[in-house]
């Protein structure tokens, strides 16, 4: 193998976004971050398919530069290298132009025989970049893997579909996106991440280094935009509280179930 | 385009079509009679005239027919090509696919080719005065809706999340069908199939009574499906569960997985992400039991039961065995 991609995002924990019906915006500010659950898991496949076939594994992520001390936990899991693509003009982007910079990072690295990604991202929850990355780079894709490997120059993946699996052969270099829970990923190693801290600088490429101008990126390289945010009402369940021994909770039980026929 | 259009990938399967697609087609006729766009169904393959009925009978005012044996089978290569060709030159206003796994893949690929904008997993939509569609996501695990909408390119797409909407049938509908012969004996099919396996499931998006297991179970759904006998409901998981194997992914509820509008739905040891209550906000009536008196899920339940699964069901099941 030579090079193998793994494309993350640092995502805010949901359960710590407060919105404002007021004024219609997101406060994150107290939110946590974190990268993306199942970029994690492509991180471990990737892990896995080194250990078995070789190659050198980078990190790749367009965003803000506080996502670099998460890239270098990345590091501390095991990966070779990590490039972080930020610029001010990247902001604001919708999926196509994050997948044409993520895109031309790959086309700059070069040698490339797979890209992972996860699934899809728990913010925006699209799931579109790694298909649009794959247009990109003419790569052929397989979406929602959740299992991934090397074999003889081909990629076979499984995934599960409606009512059971099926497993699908790809010529490479391709693009997979592997599903949340594909594998358990590995915990960082505590020595490296302390090593990763201090020493490791992650790359940091830039609109110019890429040769993307403005108008291809960020907010105005994208076709849609939030025209606005609404909050979901919360359910209005009646919330009755049923209390008891556990034969004075199952009897009422019954009787709801019965009640529904 | 000089007539303006709403154009509704219909994704067929072994059994015919996706319900998703019949689905759209019931949101895009009201679409279509507030905005005055033409509704028109969008087949790949060479189906039987029946399916070509049937959609002209869920609302298409016009069918579009890909007619090549090659596009039969589904396959990112072959339909990306086949239908970016086919409609590059004079895209519709507004394309709308199915979020199922097949429908996601070919979405983002052909926004990407088309260089247009893509919203995935709509679960509300409309068409401004402007004629804009908007498409209305949930973003951050389900706590907001963002609509979306597509400033620049054509057409304006958008999966939409299946469950969402109802399918209506419109009675003595005609349509007309034209046909179009792609040639794809240039292009390469890089991603195959070498093996599949599939069985036959059921649709829990249609379920009236669901009971659904989460990690309380400790992956362990015997007594659940002990009392879905009784009670003739089917069994849902959250989506550890479906991870793990435990039982299928389309038994899984939820943002990735699909939403109930079951007129009940027992949920037992389930903490109530919001990945997870999406699924179940359609139900009638839900019934929660948890261990932890703290859980999330007793915000989204009618009654709410403090207790341990492993104690409560043995002796439901034992009540509901003795009074059937
Ligand atoms: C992008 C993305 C998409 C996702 N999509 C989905 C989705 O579609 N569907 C989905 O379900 N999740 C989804 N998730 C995951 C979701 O965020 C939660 O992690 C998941 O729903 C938790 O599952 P759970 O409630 O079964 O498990 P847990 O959170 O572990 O909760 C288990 C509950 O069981 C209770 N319990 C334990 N023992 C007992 C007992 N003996 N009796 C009674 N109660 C007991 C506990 O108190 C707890 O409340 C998604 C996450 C991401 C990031």
């Amino acid at each position: 193998m030579k090079n193998i991609i793994v494309c993350v995002k640092v995502v805010p924990k949901s359960d710590n976004i407060i919105f404002d019906p007021v004024n219609k915006r997101l406060d994150r500010t107290k939110a946590e971050n974190q990268i993306n659950a199942a970029d994690k898991s492509a991180i471990e496949t990737a892990l896995r398919i080194r250990e078995r076939v070789g190659g050198k594994i980078t990190l790749l992520s367009m965003g803000p530069p506080f996502f670099e001390p998460f890239l270098k936990l990345g590091i501390a899991m095991g990966v070779d290298e990590a490039i972080l693509l930020s610029d001010r003009n990247f902001g604001g982007a919708d999926t196509f132009p994050t997948a044409l910079v993520l895109a031309t990072a790959i086309k700059k690295i070069g040698n490339v025989d797979l890209v992972l990604t996860g699934e899809e991202s728990s913010d925006a929850g699209l799931g579109q970049v790694p298909s649009q990355i794959a247009e990109f780079l003419d790569f052929p894709q397989v979406l929602f893997a959740s299992t991934t490997d090397i074999s003889g120059g081909t990629l076979i993946a499984r995934r599960s579909i409606k009512g059971g699996y099926e497993i699908l052969e790809s010529d490479l270099p391709a693009v997979v996106s592997v599903v949340l829970g594909a594998y358990q990923p590995r915990f960082p190693d505590f020595k490296k991440k302390k090593w990763a801290d201090n020493n490791y600088k992650v790359k940091v490429w830039n609109g110019e280094d890429l040769q993307l101008s403005e108008s291809v990126t960020g907010i105005k390289g994208s076709f849609t935009t939030v025209k606005r945010l609404v909050e979901i009402p919360q359910s209005s369940r009646k919330k009755i509280i049923i209390d008891g021994t556990p034969e004075e909770k199952s009897s009422k039980l019954v009787e709801i179930l019965r009640k529904a026929k | 385009m000089t007539r303006k259009e709403i154009w509704v990938y219909i994704e067929r399967n072994n059994s015919g079509v996706e319900d998703v697609s019949l689905e759209i087609l019931g949101k895009g006729t009201e679409l279509s009679n507030i905005s005055g766009y033409i509704l028109v169904g969008l087949i790949a393959g060479t189906p039987e005239k029946k399916l070509i009925d049937l959609v002209i009978e869920h609302g298409a005012d016009r069918v579009a027919l890909l007619k090549n044996e090659m596009l039969n089978e589904y396959s990112t290569d072959y339909f990306v090509n086949a239908i970016s060709e086919y409609i590059k030159n004079d895209p519709p206003e507004v394309m709308l696919i199915g979020a199922t796994q097949n429908g996601r893949d070919l979405a983002g690929r052909l926004a990407g080719r088309l260089k247009t904008g893509l919203t995935a997993n709509a679960i509300t939509l409309s068409i401004d005065r402007e004629g804009m569609l908007l498409a209305g996501v949930p973003a951050y695990g389900g706590k907001i809706l963002a609509e979306i909408g597509c400033e620049y390119g054509r057409p304006q797409m958008s999966t939409v999340r299946p469950g969402t909407f109802k399918m209506k049938e419109v009675k003595n509908k005609k349509g007309e069908v034209d046909e179009f012969i792609p040639n794809l004996s240039a292009i390469r099919q890089r991603v195959r199939i070498v093996e599949r396996n599939v069985s036959e499931v059921n649709d829990l998006t249609r379920s009236e009574r669901t009971i659904i297991g989460g990690n309380g179970t400790r992956g362990d759904l015997t007594l659940l499906k002990e009392l879905a006998q009784l009670m003739n409901a089917e069994i849902g998981v959250t989506r550890p569960l479906a991870d793990r194997g435990v039982a299928p992914r389309e038994l899984q509820v939820g943002s990735t997985g699909y939403s109930l509008k079951s007129k009940i739905a027992l949920v037992l040891g389930v903490s109530g992400s919001e990945h997870f209550t999406s699924g179940i906000r359609d139900c009638e009536e839900v019934i929660a039991i948890d261990v932890d008196e703290k859980s999330e899920i007793f915000n989204h339940c009618d009654y709410c039961m403090v207790g341990d699964i492993f104690e409560v069901l043995p002796l439901t099941i034992k009540k509901m065995e003795e009074t059937r």
